[in-house]
């Protein structure tokens, strides 16, 4: 679903520049990521289809409705199989196979990640499936530690094994911070600081996302 | 393009309103600054009640700009108004969500933390 929408963006910047303009126009939702990322899909339909846009509905109304109803969605999508048609299209985009494979990839490497946070004794580890909602990463590990001596440790040790095993190297910060993040493309790694855990509430922010049993004890009682 | 001078709005809960940038940080006589630059910025409208107050001094990400932003591949992005993310030293974002669409150019600027609280990402 994730590339499909990054397909669909394509498509809608290589449509005209009047669609750069609506970009700032998007609502902040992340939850209701399917209708909003639907009805921006075929923003494009109606941009592209002039006469359309007046007779079907006006564009300004996509942004404002967010409860789009199954049935608007519905009607969406006959009329891009009757009247839309791909003007661009990456090449870049993997096949179903592909995908499946590169995600149960990232799947083994966010486990062993979250085996040496575990390690570590970090704190509440949770991995979260984000690649539905956010087209930018496939996996969210979040995990608190205690001290940032632990957080450092955390942080060497899974460097360590990324660029030994996976040959990744993360980006990110580079110090021991209350919110230290590792980047490594397809999996983020965020280590908290417990106040700073419960602050900035990255677990609530992205609720919908697909939480991923751990194959091990999570300890979440630790004192401080 | 901000520059010394240049208002901007608050696109967090910090409690910042607006902005005024005082000085762009990374060069010593950099004119301009652009998405994902650090600048030094006064409070000129602060949310009563919260933290961070009128006439203090903070830095901040920019994250939106009037003026277009250009990819190798073509795509041209350009918003409507000039924004900012308030950021502590450490470059940590001093609110917890960070609002409106933004550019995944910020990742790239080690800004993943600001990505990461946005709603979307372009």
């Amino acid at each position: 679903m994730a590339t499909s929408v990054a397909a669909s963006f394509q498509i809608r910047f290589s449509s005209s520049s009047l669609t750069s303009h609506e970009l700032c126009h998007l609502t902040p939702n992340p939850n209701q990521w399917r209708s909003s990322h639907l009805a921006k899909s075929y923003k494009f339909v109606t941009s592209i289809h002039r006469p359309l846009k007046s007779s079907v509905v006006a564009p300004m109304a996509l942004g404002a409705k967010q409860n789009t109803s199954q049935d608007t969605d519905d009607m969406y999508d006959d009329l891009f199989k009757k009247y839309g048609k791909v003007v661009y299209k990456s090449n870049d985009k993997k096949s179903p196979v592909a995908d499946v494979d590169d995600d149960a990839e990232c799947l083994a490497f966010a486990v062993a990640m979250a085996k040496i946070a575990s390690d570590v004794k970090g704190g509440d580890i949770k991995l979260l499936f984000v690649k539905p909602l956010v087209y930018w990463t496939k996996f969210f590990l979040i995990t608190t530690a205690f001290s940032r001596p632990q957080i450092d440790a955390i942080r060497n040790r899974i460097n360590d094994l990324a660029e030994k095993q996976y040959g990744i190297f993360a980006t990110g910060d580079t110090k021991p911070n209350s919110w230290t993040l590792l980047d490594f493309g397809d999996i983020v790694v965020h280590i908290f600081l417990p106040e700073q855990r419960e602050l900035y509430n990255l677990e609530e922010f992205y609720a919908n996302a697909t939480l991923i049993d751990l194959p091990f004890k999570n300890e979440n009682n630790f004192q401080r | 393009m901000i520059q010394p001078q240049t208002h901007l709005n608050v696109a967090d809960n910090s409690g910042a309103r607006e902005l005024m940038c005082i000085r762009i940080i990374g060069a010593s006589n950099r004119r301009y600054a652009h998405i994902g630059d650090v600048i030094v910025a006064v409070i000129k409208d602060a949310v009563p009640n919260m933290p961070l107050e009128r006439s203090e001094v903070v830095r901040a990400v920019i994250v939106r700009t009037c003026k277009e932003l250009k990819r190798d591949n073509g795509m041209i992005i350009r918003y409507d108004d000039n924004a900012a993310v308030v950021i502590d030293q450490e470059g940590n974002p001093k609110g917890t969500r960070v609002f409106g669409a933004i550019a995944r150019e910020l990742r790239q600027f080690n800004f993943t933390k600001i990505v990461s609280l946005a709603p979307e990402v372009l």
